[in-house]
């Protein structure tokens, strides 16, 4: 049963990793600057909104342009809660990714009615709305003034104890999406991704759970806008910019969107090459569209689908040596 | 509102509409046939923008500069568009959606980033060519001569397009192309060759409309990405892939916006998405187009 051994061999190698990445992540403010630390936490945010991408783009095949308009939702219900009301914290942000969630399945609607193009070219319309609505809507969302000095806990005002609040909040979140994955609902996805024919005449219900993915992908964006919301204590209409969108896209492609820790990877290097780059020029847009094209050109599969590859390859090798 | 008004509403909503006309009907065509969805075909406008504004002012307004711009310009895009084509979407033909709209947004990205590089981030205008520079009276009220003109350059390319793909041979081959791939490229069509001639009529057109814009709308930073958002409305309300679509479309969405800015100057964006979204769900191939 060599197969089997293969797959053992790997999982452990993953479950070392992840422990690894886990003690690394929860030990990191011990030893890099409150600058560096806000950077990772912003990778840890935007890797949570590109995972949430993911589910639809990576395991269902459906291509969405307009993923930052639920992640605005989430941030915007936040940040008005907050600034309105006297509502504890903990409410505030539980209703974000709600709000999130509730007006993905009004949009997811409509959206799931078509396919391919249409369906991308659907999200965009609908996630561009939401970027006029908040744009336009002074008197309720401040219009492009954005709404600033949003209140959070005391507790939470250190850079360090939001970390780990946000830490906690996306490690739980990206665990219900392994196992949401990993669940038949997940396979499922995976098979209509494949051929969604076929799907639908083994007695599928393709647009529900099209619509089910639409909406738990907007759930898990909302969670990172809201985040988002605590940890800039501002937020502003290009949350919902269709520039945002494309930023998630890259990174999902970046990282690999046939691997389940690619975003992860594909935020973190983004990011750090974000930071990088422009200190040095301003042109981070150039070199930024240079490195897609030689990602698409010569590393199909991303960053996380590559090193996969090289170690099945190696393993493969090893096993064929014995 | 009195009947002058509204005549020159509609006047300046037909303008609007048949710059972008040329610039969406450029987008639809090359979906149509190589069945990609061009996200640079802004940022290609926009380069024919710059490059009108560059050659104008190389020239002069006295030596008749804007109508050189007018020549040189989309031919300048076209030729870039072919070099583009060759050299990399010829490579991703063959992949799934995500890839091509990755490669071209990365191309968004390059050519934003090269116009900044040489024309810095400023507004540029360039003055409306002779004879066209002053008002024209229609009804007595006063209407920019020029954009008259703009509505005279719509359906001649409307024409000369419809000429050109009703009855010479490259024409024929779209039609097979966009009809049945498959069957085209099994009857002996050299594909290649014509992916990069369509490609860059495509990138022309943008170019085109990309100059004629420069006397009323200047060229600057960002110009790209919302030609880019109007013409997907256009092309999804007409039919993605339709040459009358595109035209149909393009008067809609000029219509609907002159008027929406007289009932809601802000929120004149959110018409047209409504437009869109309506006409996606009632007929998702579009007014014109044909369902799959």
């Amino acid at each position: 049963m060599r197969p089997s051994t293969g797959n053992t061999e790997k999982s452990n190698l993953l479950m070392i990793g992840l422990i690894l990445a886990l003690v690394v992540f929860l030990a990191l403010p011990a030893f890099i600057s409150e600058g560096w630390i806000s950077l990772v936490n912003e990778m840890l945010i935007l890797a949570l909104a590109a995972c949430g991408l993911n589910l639809m783009l990576g395991y269902a095949g459906m291509v969405s342009f307009g993923p930052a308009g639920f992640y605005a939702v989430g941030a915007y219900a936040t940040a008005l809660i907050l600034i309105n009301t006297k509502l504890p914290f903990a409410l505030a942000f539980a209703a974000g990714p709600l709000i999130a969630g509730l007006s993905a399945i009004i949009i997811g609607w409509f959206c799931v009615r078509l396919t391919q193009v249409y369906f991308a070219l659907l999200t965009l319309a609908f996630a561009q709305i939401i970027h006029t609505i908040i744009f336009e809507w002074y008197g309720f969302t401040k219009g492009d003034n954005g709404i600033v000095d949003i209140p959070i806990p005391q507790i939470l005002k250190s850079i360090t104890h939001y970390y780990y609040f946000s830490f906690i909040i996306i490690v739980l979140s990206l665990i219900l999406l392994w196992l949401i994955i990993k669940s038949p609902f997940g396979k499922t996805l995976q098979a209509m991704r494949e051929n969604a024919q076929r799907a639908e005449s083994i007695g599928i219900n393709v647009r529900l759970y099209q619509l089910s993915t639409f909406v738990l992908s907007g759930f898990f964006l909302g969670i990172a806008g809201s985040l988002f919301c605590g940890f800039n204590k501002n937020v502003f209409p290009n949350y919902a910019h269709w520039g945002k969108s494309t930023e998630m896209l890259v990174v999902c492609l970046l990282g690999g969107i046939y691997n389940f820790f690619g975003p992860i990877v594909g935020s973190i290097v983004y990011l750090f090459l974000d930071k990088v780059i422009t200190a040095h020029t301003q042109y981070w847009p150039l070199v930024l569209g240079l490195i897609i094209i030689i990602l698409l050109l010569f590393l199909r599969g991303g960053i996380a689908g590559f090193i996969a590859e090289r170690l099945t390859f190696r393993q493969r090798r090893g096993e064929s040596a014995e | 509102m009195n009947l002058q008004g509204i005549v020159i509403q509609v006047l300046s909503g037909i303008s609007t509409g048949m710059v972008i006309f040329l610039i969406a009907v450029g987008l639809s065509l090359v979906f149509g046939t190589l069945r990609i969805l061009n996200l640079a075909h802004g940022a290609l406008y926009m380069l024919g923008a710059y490059l009108c504004y560059w050659i104008s002012a190389l020239i002069t307004q006295n030596a008749g500069g804007f109508w050189w711009a007018l020549l040189l310009a989309p031919i300048g895009v076209a030729l870039f568009g072919g070099l583009v084509e060759i050299v990399l979407l010829r490579r991703i033909y063959d992949r799934e959606h995500l890839d091509q709209y990755l490669l071209t947004f990365a191309l968004v990205l390059i050519i934003g980033d090269l116009c900044k590089l040489a024309w810095g981030v400023e507004y540029h205008l360039v003055p409306a060519p002779w004879p066209f520079q002053g008002p024209i009276f229609v009804l007595g009220m006063p209407f920019p001569s020029y954009n008259i003109f703009l509505i005279a350059c719509g359906p001649l390319v409307f024409i000369g397009l419809w000429a050109l793909i009703r009855y010479t041979r490259l024409g024929k081959i779209i039609r097979a192309m966009t009809y049945n791939r498959e069957m085209a490229n099994a009857l002996g069509t050299n594909v290649p060759r014509v992916y990069t001639v369509v490609f860059m009529l495509g990138c022309w057109l943008a170019g085109l409309g990309g100059t004629l814009v420069v006397p009323t709308a200047s060229a600057m930073p960002g110009m790209d990405m919302i030609v880019l958002i109007e013409c997907f409305i256009i092309i999804v309300i007409g039919g993605l892939g339709s040459l009358s679509g595109a035209f149909l479309g393009s008067l809609i969405f000029g219509l609907v916006n002159a008027f929406g800015i007289l009932v809601a100057p802000r929120l004149a964006v959110a018409f047209v998405f409504i437009l869109m979204i309506v006409v996606l769900i009632i007929r998702p191939w579009g007014l014109m187009g044909e369902p799959e």
